[in-house]
């Protein structure tokens, strides 16, 4: 109903109307969209390599912050991802953006590790077998992709977690918010640990001698992965 | 030991050739697996002695007392609507607050043409904007916590007594009428009841006048008849004393 000043009343309750984002520092690329990653990498003598799964294990150290984009995919484990993946991702993220407002970067090279299979039914020995494929190995704490443009994370969440859960190893999208947030929640609990006991301090100091039963990784490591897997409930 | 002994190099010539006794070199699996890979047990107990504790503070947070919702900024137009309520609720000498059932429009039209007619303008507001300003509007108090979304206001400028008795008379059977606050004084229902069948004021006025002006009028009437009636009425006086006490002295004259 109308007051007498001529203002309409709402019936139930005033709307708090917020402002719309700015998106005034963003620029859009001009190729938006995932770059097509070949399968073998344009070598000019192909060779078979070690599989040197060290590639996998414990906290990455490339790639774990944001260079363009607002949101991406953060790897919480470890793992290959070969040239199936990439396509899964890149048609995914292809039909899930508007390449006039959004755009996504590749944060991985395409593969670039020979894997090498012998064939089925064949006992050991006989030397080392052909190469199969070619994968890309990516440790826990990489971000995969980013993507930015005009958008909110509420948007492109959806489409994200999709891809994430796809991925041969956990994954979970991300904004930039929430991984610092992450990080520092990580930090605060690190902090107020209750414990006086931790892995750490148990590893360095060689309390009753724990190294026999311990890799000399773990002094690095700290307790906080196995293998290629990622303990997320660790200190 | 063994693996430090395989590595050793520079040795004699028939040392350097070396098979291991035991097949060391080839153990188990590798570091990373696919699999999650078996744990020593003393590696599983060290594990579990070093987790994380999270803090306990001495008073667990569901003991301590809930904290007030905080308050929201107030925008724009929450402002602007409450500075017209305090200019119409300023202008009136009466207002009359109800709250605000949800009534067909002809109906609510229909409402407020008929107390147009006695001079009572209608005026709705939303709970958040009277509320906010509680104490400075006087007549809030009485809205506090049980009202709806919205209440309607009468703001009264006319004279006192058809408003009221037109408040009193009025159709509306849902809601409920708590008071009004008149002249800065509120007053619940049954009080503007009470004030509407007060008489108006040139009456009362009237009333305070002739009982002031009784003892005046009855002595200038006394005079004004004639002197037989008053000194039958003196005489009548001192005897009276003369019979309650001797010691009082009759009257002079």
């Amino acid at each position: 109903p109308a007051g007498p000043g001529g203002v309409a009343v709402p019936r139930a309750g005033l709307k708090k109307l917020t402002l719309p984002p700015d998106y005034s520092g963003i620029t859009i690329p001009e190729k938006p969209k995932l770059k097509f990653m070949d399968k073998v990498p344009a070598v000019p003598k192909v060779q078979r390599e070690p599989r040197r799964l060290r590639d996998i294990r414990g906290p990455s150290q490339v790639a774990t912050d944001f260079t363009q984009g607002q949101y991406g995919i953060l790897a919480l484990g470890g793992g290959y991802l070969h040239w199936g993946h990439f396509e899964m991702i890149r048609l995914t993220i292809g039909r899930s953006i508007d390449p006039k407002s959004m755009f996504a970067v590749w944060r991985v090279p395409a593969p670039y590790k020979s894997v090498t299979r012998k064939s089925l039914g064949h006992r050991m020995g006989g030397g080392k077998g052909p190469i199969d494929h070619y994968v890309t190995a990516v440790k826990s704490g990489r971000l995969v992709l980013e993507v930015g443009g005009h958008c909110e994370f509420g948007e492109v969440q959806p489409f994200l977690a999709r891809v994430a859960q796809k991925l041969p190893f956990p994954a979970v999208p991300v904004s930039r918010e929430s991984l610092q947030e992450m990080r520092q929640k990580e930090e605060e609990k690190r902090l107020d640990n209750q414990n006086p006991w931790t892995f750490e301090r148990v590893v360095a100091s060689n309390m009753l001698g724990m190294r026999k039963y311990l890799s000399p990784y773990d002094l690095q490591l700290k307790g906080r992965y196995w293998g290629k897997f990622f303990l997320k409930h660790r200190v | 030991a063994a693996k430090m002994a395989a590595l050793g190099g520079g040795g004699t010539r028939w040392r350097r050739a070396w098979l291991p006794a035991l097949q060391l070199l080839r153990r188990g699996s590798k570091a990373v697996t696919r699999h999650w890979k078996a744990m020593h047990f003393q590696r599983q107990k060290l594990l579990a002695v070093t987790e994380y504790l999270p803090p306990r503070p001495a008073v667990p947070p569901r003991c301590l007392p809930r904290r007030s919702p905080e308050r929201h900024e107030e925008d724009g137009q929450a402002r602007v609507l409450r500075r017209q309520l305090e200019q119409a609720l300023g202008d009136s000498r009466m207002v009359a607050v109800c709250h605000y059932c949800p009534m067909p429009d002809e109906d609510v039209a229909v409402l407020r043409h008929f107390l147009r007619k006695h001079d009572i303008h209608v005026k709705f507001v939303l709970n958040e904007v009277g509320l906010g300003s509680g104490h400075e509007i006087e007549g809030w108090g009485l809205n506090y916590s049980t009202a709806p979304t919205q209440t309607g206001v009468g703001s009264l400028q006319g004279r006192a007594v058809p408003s009221q008795r037109a408040l009193g008379s009025q159709p509306i059977p849902s809601s409920p009428f708590p008071g009004a606050c008149i002249d800065n004084t509120i007053l619940s229902r049954q009080g503007v009841e009470n004030f509407a069948r007060l008489p108006s004021l040139e009456v009362s006025q009237g009333q305070t006048v002739a009982a002031l002006s009784l003892l005046p009028s009855q002595t200038c009437s006394l005079l004004q008849q004639g002197p037989a009636h008053l000194t039958a009425l003196l005489d009548e006086h001192i005897r009276q004393l003369q019979g309650s006490g001797a010691a009082t002295e009759p009257p002079q004259g």
